[in-house]
């Protein structure tokens, strides 16, 4: 057995011989004797560093909080990608991957909050006032002020506010949970203002100021936010795979499937004869110039 | 508009120029879809897993693994589950610069979003690297044995080592002869009185495996990871995917590595170098009239023909003629049944 680098890159991350695997210079199975938890590994992971007791306890509190939120994008793709019955990390990977700008998009409300950081320290104006700042020149530029709103938690996520109250009582804020506050109270004082209804903070605006409070970089705490989202997925997806039925689409099932034919609604073209090649190069030249298919582009 | 192509043929199914236009009808004689699941439900202002509020759970001080318990298993796990959980999943976090990590970084290096990478990263666990899923099956195909026909442990655990001696899933390899860390993993399950049937069998196969091995060969972190979270009460495709997801927070940060340290792949940017080619020497391509001239078909009128090809055709790498599955024998079942 060749145990030759699969891969070559000089890397900073870790290391691995005959006799240990290093994590940014700690043995692993020394880690793991010694009681340091798997939340401890992610600062040593990401930062190189133990955190104290209260940070790994923040980080158990968000990464527990992370892990299970039922139906949502991930879980429904993790559903759908098992009733195919692949191996079952294609549905983990599936839901992890379905994270992007409007699933938890962490990492872009991350570096949002530096950005505003640095403009308050270059610019010498408090966070309070940056708060504000920060969101009226998104709502007057008509663009989402990232961490604020649930599509389906419509009178606040229940698990961000208590989010930010453990961020306080844990005794780790710092200026990302004082914009963080600032952000949440100038959005609504001018919603109020445009007769607009109250929003509140979702778990971006929570999970990620905490993470962040905690000294992950924006990606990291994306990684940790969606990777943790990936556990409990793969348990809908198992849930799936055993007490299912394989291409959620069966007639003999008591409930409509997912893919049952009849759950499809077609808004497309109405039907249309297919041309001949004969015809096919006036057709498609007609059918050019009358432009209704721009109707359709994707 | 006539007939298309082969759609009046007289072998098809149904008449293919009645069939009907349109979606099908709602079916109102069943119930309507729902996502059904037993794992988890969330209102407007809830989130339950198993039954336990996820808000109640963090309050109450549960954290991470007690979580994945809880989703994977509807169970609160003892304080020493949890404790074990951490442990395999600190050692589960990073592994050099294996498979996963390195397809993270290849994915980075194209400038792909973070959770690509890692999404690519537990695409990596597969039957080789990570096989904690075919080997829990196999701990539980002779444990079966035990279980059912009455088999001491120890003669079960010399056939499985017989008849997996070289299996890439076995649990027993060269590979941790001088890191202690997957022996110090069942010591651990020991002293946490966590261990159960699956790490007792498993040292048994390590020492049958020992005993017939013409190398020196020692529990690994397959065997340690697999048979520690099936004894927490894992079953094997859990643990396959508990651990795929465990690698890829790390594949996250490798992701960043490779995005703040190496330069970003650009279309048709790497070059392959001639030399490590070892496919048909460079030829002229013909015009389409010389076509026929070259091109011949492949297809075989007898099973002999075919089998001639087949081995032909598995000379050629990278045609997949060379990667032979083996698929489920329904003779199998039947002679289990006794019907033949």
């Amino acid at each position: 057995m060749s145990r030759e680098p699969f891969f070559r890159r000089k890397t900073s991350i870790s290391y691995k011989t005959e006799e240990k695997t290093v994590l940014r210079g700690y043995n692993v199975s020394d880690l793991a004797e010694a009681g340091y938890t798997f939340c401890d590994a992610m600062f040593v992971l990401f930062q190189q560093r133990l955190p104290t007791e209260e940070e790994e306890k923040m980080l158990e509190y968000e990464m527990g909080e992370f892990l299970e939120h039922s139906m949502s994008p991930s879980a429904a793709s993790a559903f759908a990608v098992i009733s195919g019955r692949p191996n079952i990390p294609a549905a983990a990977a599936a839901a992890v991957m379905t994270f992007g700008g409007a699933h938890g998009p962490g990492a872009a409300h991350g570096y949002m909050l530096h950005k505003y950081i640095e403009r308050a320290r270059v610019e010498g104006i408090s966070l309070e006032e940056m708060g504000k700042i920060l969101v009226d020149e998104h709502m007057d530029a008509g663009l989402a002020v990232m961490g604020m709103g649930q599509p389906q938690h419509l009178d606040g996520d229940p698990r961000a506010e208590p989010t930010h109250i453990k961020h306080e009582q844990l005794g780790i804020n710092g200026v990302y949970l004082e914009l963080q506050r600032s952000i949440e109270k100038h959005f609504n004082e001018r919603r109020k203002r445009e007769g607009k209804a109250y929003v509140s903070v979702n778990m971006i605006g929570a999970g990620n100021t905490a993470l962040a409070e905690l000294g992950f970089a924006p990606n990291a705490a994306w990684c940790i936010g969606c990777v943790t989202r990936g556990f409990s997925c793969a348990a809908h997806a198992l849930y799936q795979m055993k007490k299912g039925r394989a291409w959620a689409a069966s007639k003999s099932e008591p409930m409509v499937q997912m893919l049952d034919l009849s759950m499809i609604k077609y808004v497309g073209p109405e039907d249309r004869e297919v041309p001949n090649q004969e015809e096919r190069q006036e057709y498609a030249r007609k059918q050019k110039e009358e432009g209704e298919w721009k109707k359709w582009v994707l | 508009m006539g007939t298309i192509g082969n759609l009046d043929d007289p072998r098809l199914n149904y008449d293919y120029s009645k069939r009907e236009r349109g979606t099908v009808p709602q079916d109102k004689t069943r119930a309507p879809f729902q996502w059904v699941s037993a794992v988890a439900y969330k209102n407007v202002h809830r989130i339950v897993t198993r039954g336990y509020d996820t808000t109640e759970l963090v309050e109450a001080g549960y954290g991470l693994p007690d979580i994945i318990f809880i989703d994977f298993q509807a169970r609160i796990p003892l304080i020493e589950e949890t404790q074990m959980l951490n442990y395999v999943m600190v050692l589960s976090l990073d592994d050099g610069l294996s498979s996963p990590a390195a397809i993270a970084r290849i994915t980075g290096s194209s400038t792909t979003l973070l959770t690509q990478a890692c999404g690519a990263s537990i695409l990596a666990f597969g039957h080789t690297y990570g096989a904690f899923d075919s080997f829990g099956k196999m701990l539980d195909k002779y444990l079966a044995m035990v279980e059912n026909e009455g088999k001491p442990t120890g003669e079960v655990a010399e056939l499985l080592a017989r008849e997996n001696l070289d299996a890439v899933h076995l649990g027993v390899s060269d590979m941790m002869l001088k890191d202690p860390a997957a022996k110090r993993t069942f010591a651990r399950a020991e002293k946490l009185g966590v261990a159960g049937k699956y790490i007792a069998f498993m040292k048994e196969v390590v020492a049958a495996v020992q005993k017939i091995s013409d190398k020196p060969v020692d529990l690994d972190l397959l065997g340690a990871i697999g048979a520690t979270m099936m004894d927490l009460g894992f079953s094997s495709d859990a643990t396959w995917v508990i651990v795929a997801i465990t690698r890829a927070f790390a594949a996250g940060a490798h992701w960043c590595e490779e995005v703040e340290r190496e330069p970003q792949q650009r279309f048709g940017e790497a070059l392959t170098p001639q030399e490590d080619y070892d496919g048909p020497d460079d030829r002229p391509v013909p015009t389409l009239e010389e076509r026929k001239r070259f091109a011949s078909a492949v297809e075989y009128k007898t099973p002999e023909e075919w089998k001639k090809g087949f081995v032909e055709k598995q000379k050629m790498y990278g045609t997949g003629w060379r990667i032979v599955e083996d698929i489920v024998d329904p003779r199998d079942f039947l002679k289990k049944q006794g019907r033949k």
